[in-house]
């Protein structure tokens, strides 16, 4: 069994997503620096060392820059909107007098540290929680995990799939204009660049959007079978009434000032409805799979690396909450305990006990 | 502007590294009830959470918001991450993070000064002139001018509604001035939605305004984000407070207080509630040079395989 363990092979799409999603639980617990950065390192490594060379693997990058971006802003919004909180004043810009109908908004005025801290903590925040889905779209492969999907939920998983994948294509099309720039000597900066660039990447777009229609319509995607008009219908019913009857009990039980009945009755009603739904759509569709992924011991591993990662965070919240949420009362260096900081470690599993992907260039094996 | 960025720099990491290191911050202000008419005395009472009511003096001049007071009596707080310092959440670093409320409908509550607290277990602000009774801020810490020679109250309300908040249990009265009156003047209620709006300037001096039939009303929530204790959107109509009676409290009925002196060191605590090491900080820092070592050294040896 172990032996065949490291043999080169691409892993279950659900087990990467599983594990990116806990990161991303134990990230939006906490604003504490130190962590998060952890969270990013352990997602960059995990990424580098195991995503294969599909395009959808290269576009990690672009998560990244959207990170940068995303902590950026929230650190400019500071400054410009009044970063006057807390005492110590660390840049005094003109103050941009507004008029009466603008009262409550502040332009520039004096920034304070405190002020920046907090809307770097906060923007480090979403950030983190970006760059693991962007790990988790680098990892898994999207059409294997559209395989994976339950029959009914297959066409609301293809628009899914279709739609995330609209990213990592628009980078490998990028990469292939310019490829092909390079190859005919064409050096040029600035607009007229872009305009080489931007049109054939969007007729490229279009073209690969109305390929994949024909190939999907070809391939009977949307077909009706032989279910009748009527029993069609109510199976969208079943399906819309117990999603409906879920978001209402699941409201009402995470809101405390929303009567009781409306809480698990409905709850318990609704996903009983929406069950049956879902066994009459998957009754009417039948799909063969062409060699299921399996769920082997290396996703189990996977898996609960991140479950166990956003367990400890949700532990040590509940414990000790103080240095998950740096104060700023005093500045100071964040504080941080060895629970969460250990926790997050354990996200870093992957990288040396998931099989290796297949490479069209496989590296030399390790010793 | 490179120079000015590099000083920016400077001074950041300067006061990093020597942070301020009391709870009370003894630089500003001082202990004990204000001597003179000259600055505002500001009562710090933690009610149902424990702990010494805490009684400091602002010796300022010069005008200055209920803030101002708070902060420049050496007062250590901290503001909400939404609203920033205009909703206080913390006074003291009370309620800590650790530190459970049992406040009703919220179970295992803690504050994490995140978002806005509940209206069952908030910092209820207060001001009230010298030998004035308390009087429940109708307006936002940074939105009015405290009363020189007055007070400033914040004292924590614990399941109580908009008529039942406790006010400090400090008479507003300075020491040795017992005898005279009240002359503060009733503040104007805010006249829109917009939380920056600013109460109107004092006049000078003060005329007593209104009289004793003053009501109070019970703050309006959605006028000011300091004041969360009305979320109900059926507010019953106002009517007279107990504590609208024109006359302060009684001194001698005062509740313990100290200056605040004693107050431990709020990095100490923090550090000792959250269990927190300094070498896990330095060996998380090392751990992210580590892994980025790591991911770059893996990222160069597979684009060399690719080239070969």
């Amino acid at each position: 069994m172990f032996g065949t363990y490291f043999l080169p092979r691409d892993l279950h799409p659900a087990a990467w997503w599983v594990w990116a999603l806990g990161l991303a639980t134990a990230a939006s617990r906490t604003t504490n620096p130190w962590l998060l950065g952890l969270i990013i390192a352990v997602a960059c490594l995990v990424v580098v060392a195991r995503r294969g060379e599909a395009p959808w693997a290269l576009a990690f990058r672009l998560y990244l820059v959207l990170a940068g971006f995303i902590v950026t802003m929230r650190v400019v919004f500071r400054v410009i909107f009044g970063g006057a909180e807390g005492s110590t004043i660390i840049l005094r810009l003109p103050e941009i007098p507004l008029p009466a109908w603008a009262a409550g908004i502040r332009l520039f005025g004096a920034v304070s540290a405190e002020s920046v801290l907090g809307g770097f903590y906060d923007g480090l925040r979403l950030a983190t929680m970006v760059v693991c889905l962007g790990a988790a779209n680098a990892l898994a492969n999207p059409k294997r995990l559209l395989k994976a999907m339950p029959a009914a939920l297959y066409e609301v998983g293809t628009a899914v799939t279709v739609a995330l994948s609209v990213f990592p294509q628009l980078a490998e099309s990028v990469q292939r204009v310019r490829q092909a720039r390079k190859l005919r000597g064409g050096t040029g900066k600035g607009v007229r660049a872009l305009r080489g660039i931007v049109i054939p990447v969007l007729a490229d777009a279009l073209d690969r959007s109305l390929l994949l229609a024909a190939s999907m319509d070809s391939r009977g995607y949307g077909r009706a079978g032989v279910a009748t008009t009527r029993a069609r219908a109510a199976t969208g019913a079943l399906m819309v009434v117990g999603l409906l009857g879920v978001c209402v009990g699941v409201y009402a039980t995470l809101d405390g000032s929303t009567p009781r009945y409306l809480a698990t009755p409905v709850l318990v009603a609704g996903l009983a409805v929406a069950v049956a739904g879902f066994r009459a759509a998957g009754r009417r569709v039948h799909r063969s799979r062409y060699r299921p992924d399996r769920w082997q011991l290396a996703e189990v591993v996977v898996a609960a690396s991140g479950v166990a990662v956003a367990v400890v965070m949700f532990g040590t919240s509940r414990v000790d909450p103080t240095n998950l949420n740096p104060s700023l009362i005093t500045l100071s260096w964040p504080l941080l305990s060895w629970p969460p900081l250990l926790g997050v470690l354990a996200g870093v599993v992957p990288a040396l006990l998931a099989p290796p992907p297949v490479l069209a260039t496989p590296e030399e094996v390790p010793a | 502007m490179r120079s000015r960025l590099i000083a920016a720099a400077a001074a950041v990491l300067v006061t990093l590294v020597a942070a301020p290191a009391y709870a009370i911050d003894h630089s500003k202000g001082r202990p004990g009830f204000c001597p003179t008419a000259t600055g505002v005395t500001v009562v710090v009472d933690f009610q149902e959470l424990g702990g010494t009511t805490i009684v400091r003096c602002f010796p300022s001049a010069a005008r200055g918001t209920g803030l101002d007071a708070l902060k420049g009596a050496g007062f250590q707080i901290a503001g909400v991450q939404r609203w920033g310092e205009g909703f206080i959440c913390r006074v003291e670093n009370r309620p800590s993070a650790v530190e459970i409320i049992p406040a009703q409908g919220k179970k295992n509550y803690r504050e994490l000064c995140i978002d806005t607290p509940p209206g069952s277990a908030y910092w209820s602000y207060w001001h009230a002139g010298n030998n004035c009774p308390w009087v429940y801020s109708q307006w936002g810490v940074k939105n009015r001018d405290f009363i020189p020679g007055g007070f400033e109250g914040w004292s924590f309300s614990l399941n109580r509604t908009a008529d039942t908040n406790p006010w400090p249990r400090i008479a507003a009265v300075r020491p040795g001035s017992t005898t005279g009156h009240c002359d503060a003047p009733v503040e104007p209620k805010p006249t829109s939605s917009n939380p920056n709006e600013q109460a109107p300037p004092r006049p000078n001096p003060p005329p007593r305004a209104g009289g004793d039939d003053d009501p109070e009303q019970p703050p309006a929530a959605d006028d000011d984000p300091t004041a969360p204790a009305a979320t109900s959107t059926t507010l019953p109509p106002p009517r007279p407070r107990a504590s609208a009676s024109p006359t302060a409290g009684n001194p001698a009925l005062n509740a313990a207080y100290t200056g605040g002196e004693g107050a431990p060191d709020v990095n100490d605590v923090l550090r000792e509630q959250s269990g927190a090491s300094l070498l896990a900080a330095w060996v998380a820092g090392a751990a992210v040079l580590l892994l980025a070592a790591a991911a770059g050294w893996i990222a160069w040896r597979r684009n060399r395989a690719r080239q070969a």
